[in-house]
């Protein structure tokens, strides 16, 4: 009995230890899309380097994509000069925050 | 005048090249879907959500996604594989089919 007691403790405090990647806040990642709305967020806007085609539509995208593609800039394994910098300033919060604005409906007023 | 006519010359070929590697035709990109189907959806709309969503997306941007998993420029496992047997016109038919798909949208 006392062992059950000692072990189940120590599983709920390791399960506090370990940090917990908070999932995406839509409204948290409305207030951090600046650097995303002046290419993503303009009808038929184009990159022009290195090559040019358009900027592509986030509105739907799903969440976990949108991380992985933030992710992929930053480490350099996707590369596209103006992706890679605006990912690299961006914590892991802010991505998923971002995916998750990007991904669902809410689409409140940038305070 | 000569000079000018032939910078238009060149100007009208560029964008002629350009039209051309870009046209791509829905319907016969809807005929080569079905395997892109099976991880990105029937209708473009993924249900595992670390596929992306095609659907509406603008069909530039997915031609040359394409284009550059061939290339190598973008690395992913699975998309290597897929896109070794495509040619530039299934690239762009796919891409095509995929943009007048109804689903994504630009969000500001």
């Amino acid at each position: 009995m006392k062992h059950t007691t000692m072990t189940l403790c120590a599983a709920m405090l390791l399960t506090l230890a370990v940090p917990v990647q908070a999932a995406g806040d839509p409204q948290a990642g409305r207030q951090k899309n600046s650097m995303c709305a002046g290419c993503h967020g303009i009808p038929g806007w184009r990159t022009a380097y290195p090559g040019v085609y358009s900027v592509p539509k986030l509105g739907g995208q799903h969440a976990e994509y949108i991380v992985a593609a933030l992710q992929a800039y930053k480490s350099g394994e996707r590369s596209h000069p103006s992706m890679k910098g605006i990912a690299g300033s961006l914590s892991d919060q802010d991505m998923e925050d971002l995916a998750a604005y990007y991904a669902s409906s809410y689409s409140g007023p940038a305070k | 005048m000569k000079q000018s006519a032939i910078i238009f010359s060149i100007l009208a070929l560029g964008f002629s090249l350009q039209v051309h590697a870009k046209s791509g035709n829905a319907e016969a990109g809807k005929a080569k879907s079905a395997t892109c189907a099976a991880c990105h959806g029937e209708t473009g709309v993924s249900t595992t959500p670390s596929f992306p969503n095609l659907a509406g997306q603008y069909s530039d941007y997915l031609y040359q996604a394409l284009k550059d998993y061939k290339s190598g420029k973008r690395k992913n496992a699975i998309m290597a594989g897929q896109v070794q047997n495509l040619s530039d016109q299934d690239m762009a038919d796919l891409a095509a089919y995929f943009s007048k798909l109804k689903g994504l949208s630009i969000k500001y």
